[in-house]
């Protein structure tokens, strides 16, 4: 009996890699950016590549994919979440005042925090999924509704929620950062989610065309529904973490602008506000531009005006390169 | 052909109809709450002078940094202060927006509120508006700093309680580093009340503790931003011995980085200051963590002054204005730390 070994056409033909990698970079022009911006900054910093300082990147922008993630899914199933930035507040402050106050286990805390984050994202979802109305005005709304919730419930910031909390936003798993590994399985979660399951190619579908989706037997409004529902519960996983890292959370300020932060991250990764376009790749790779951008801009010690110019710019060049570039996957 | 549903049509119409309803009968409730407004005692001061005596029965503060906790601290040590006055306290919602602050003002004066309390967040575009409301007879009390048109002000030196925590911290490196070390400060350009706690922070540090090796000055108001700052700072510089902040949510921050970095809770080596006096921080001083200073406002001092202030203008008392002080906290003022833990309980 003769064994035969088939080659991947990639191993075997160097010029088929070379294809694939510059189909990949063709699909994702923003690696390119984001190769030359580290090339730069290790070059005029000479600690930027640091394993404490790659290490310190991953931990700050672990709270934005996590929230990223399934905010891309519902940007490309046509519709946006702006109330994360609250809702990370209010789940921070749910878990914490959980840990601290009522001696409730980290569990219990995290279970908490989860539930007033699905909470939101279900009214978020019923609003705009079932009753038809904007997902922007709706958002938006609660975006200060939540808000002023959080700040009404907890106006005191709340401190020392306990070792057991502490390790959510402390602990190391292998070497690496809890919020890290929570990042991680999220990006990888969402990524086999549009790519291996039928409700991942029916958010393609509803974003692109609602009405041919409903026609080909999609149910268009439980998907974006549940998305909501992720996408609330993922801000207050999320709030949770930075809660335990800071082991404090303040009503009013936390999670403050951070809806923009994770939708500048979602567009720049090549997710059409339109709907219909976008990958998780994408999305790791905006956040990864994000990340380092403003930490590299602080290792320059480049002054807090020309930093917000700089960073503008940067986003600018980076949307207009993801803009002009062949579109991504879909 | 099936049509796809237009999402809920009539439930849509249903939930208008309700949620318009609701809210109608929410703000019939809130303006009942409200009640009408009472007469105040402005009509006697129609004259526009401060010094002529009158009652108060209403003060109006607009503290425009609505997302801090002092906020909460202030409205309910402030409401309790007018109250054993008979005096009723009425707020504004700024939101920390400039435009929405002085649209709330000119309302204030248009209503006629007796007495204003006002911490302007920019001090040249409030001046036309404590004008107009001197020329109502009302009284304008500034508080934070001084406007040209006010009937008196009640004053923090924003710059004293920086150039305490840097001499403080200052002091420090020259006593457990012998004058070297390097500092970072958490900074912020951009507000008034801001550059001028930065501006004595870094002075004071700077001209105490000359060996002391700068090597970052960030803009951080916020505990995130703070840690993420830090945790930069000190993947370049990771023998950073000295983090400064202009707030303590920012402090808190750059502790917290330090934390992660390895750093014990109580290292000799290792000094974190900020200024406001916050809970978090304040408990930290007090576990005896390198988390050693705080430059910290009495809240209930400034919630006397609030009420205190426009009173004393009403009376027509001859120097109504206040100096609210601003003290170092550190591990040592156990007493003090406790009393501004209660006032922010």
């Amino acid at each position: 009996m003769t064994t035969t070994t088939v080659d991947s056409p990639l191993r075997t033909n160097p010029r088929a890699l070379a294809s694939g990698s510059l189909t990949a970079v063709r699909r994702h022009p923003l690696v390119v950016v984001l190769v030359a911006m580290v090339l730069v900054f290790q070059l005029s910093t000479g600690s930027f590549v640091d394993t404490a300082n790659l290490r310190g990147i991953a931990t700050d922008a672990a709270t934005i994919a996590i929230v990223a993630v399934p905010l891309a899914l519902l940007v490309i199933s046509g519709y946006l979440d702006l109330s994360v930035g609250s809702t990370l507040a209010l789940g921070g402050l749910v878990g914490g005042w959980l840990a601290g106050q009522q001696g409730q286990s980290p569990v219990v805390a995290v279970l908490g925090a989860l539930a007033a984050g699905a909470a939101v994202g279900a009214v978020n979802g019923v609003l705009c999924c079932y009753l038809g109305l904007s997902a922007f005005i709706v958002t938006l709304g609660m975006l200060t509704a939540v808000r002023g919730l959080a700040q009404q419930l907890f106006p005191l910031p709340l401190s020392d929620f306990g070792t057991g909390f502490a390790w959510l936003g402390g602990a190391r798993i292998a070497g690496i950062a809890a919020p890290v590994v929570i990042a991680a399985l999220v990006l990888a979660a969402g990524a086999l989610f549009l790519a291996l399951t039928p409700a991942g190619r029916h958010v393609f579908a509803i974003g692109v065309n609602r009405e041919a989706a409903y026609l080909s037997g999609i149910n268009i409004r439980r998907t974006p529904f549940a998305l909501f529902v992720l996408t609330g519960a993922a801000a207050a996983l999320a709030g949770a973490i930075r809660a335990s890292v800071l082991d404090s959370a303040v009503a009013g300020t936390s999670g403050a602008g951070f809806e923009l932060t994770v939708l500048t991250a979602v567009l720049l990764g090549g997710v059409a506000l339109t709907g219909g376009t976008g990958s998780i790749f994408g999305v790791l790779l905006g956040v990864l531009f994000l990340g380092c951008l403003q930490n590299g801009l602080t290792l320059l010690s480049v002054p807090t005006f020309w930093q917000l110019m700089a960073q503008g710019v940067a986003l600018v060049a980076g949307a207009a390169l993801a803009y002009f570039g062949p579109k991504a996957t879909r | 052909m099936t049509k796809p549903p237009r999402i809920g049509p009539a439930s849509r119409r249903r939930f208008l109809t309700l949620s318009g309803g609701a809210v109608a009968a929410t703000a019939l409730a809130a303006a009942g709450c409200a009640g009408p407004e009472k007469t105040a005692s402005a009509g006697k001061a129609a004259d526009g002078s401060p010094a002529g005596a009158r009652s108060l029965t209403k003060i109006g503060l607009d503290y425009p940094f609505t997302q801090l906790p002092l906020y909460t601290t202030l409205v309910k040590l402030s409401t309790a202060a007018a109250k054993k006055h008979d005096v009723s306290l009425v707020t504004t919602s700024d939101a920390s927006n400039a435009d929405t602050q002085a649209t709330n003002l000119t309302t204030w004066v248009t209503q006629k509120v007796p007495a204003i309390v006002s911490f302007p967040m920019v001090f040249e575009a409030t001046e036309k508006i404590a004008k107009a409301a001197l020329d109502a007879g009302l009284i304008w009390v500034t508080y934070g700093g001084s406007l040209e048109n006010q009937s008196a002000d009640i004053q923090f030196s924003f710059l004293e309680g920086g150039r305490l925590l840097g001499e403080a911290a200052a002091r420090w490196a020259e006593e457990e580093l012998g004058g070297k070390g390097k500092v970072a400060f958490l900074t912020d350009s951009t507000i008034q009340l801001g550059r001028e706690r930065t501006k004595g922070m870094i002075d004071a540090f700077t001209k105490l503790a000359p060996g002391v090796d700068v090597v970052a000055r960030e803009q951080a108001i916020d505990p995130d931003t703070g840690l993420s700052k830090s945790n930069a700072i000190l993947a370049k510089h990771p023998d950073l011995s000295i983090i400064l902040g202009i707030t303590d949510a920012a402090a808190y921050g750059g502790y917290k980085a330090l934390q992660q970095a390895g750093r014990k809770k109580d290292d000799a080596k290792t000094f974190v200051g900020g200024q406001d006096g916050s809970a978090p921080s304040l408990l930290a001083i007090k576990q005896g963590t390198f988390y050693r200073a705080s430059a910290a406002l009495a809240p209930k001092d400034i919630a006397a002054a609030i009420v205190g202030v426009p009173l004393a203008v009403a009376a027509g008392k001859a120097d109504p204005s206040a100096e609210v002080p601003i003290t170092l906290v550190r591990r040592s003022d156990g007493a003090k730390i406790d009393a501004l833990l209660a006032q922010n309980a």
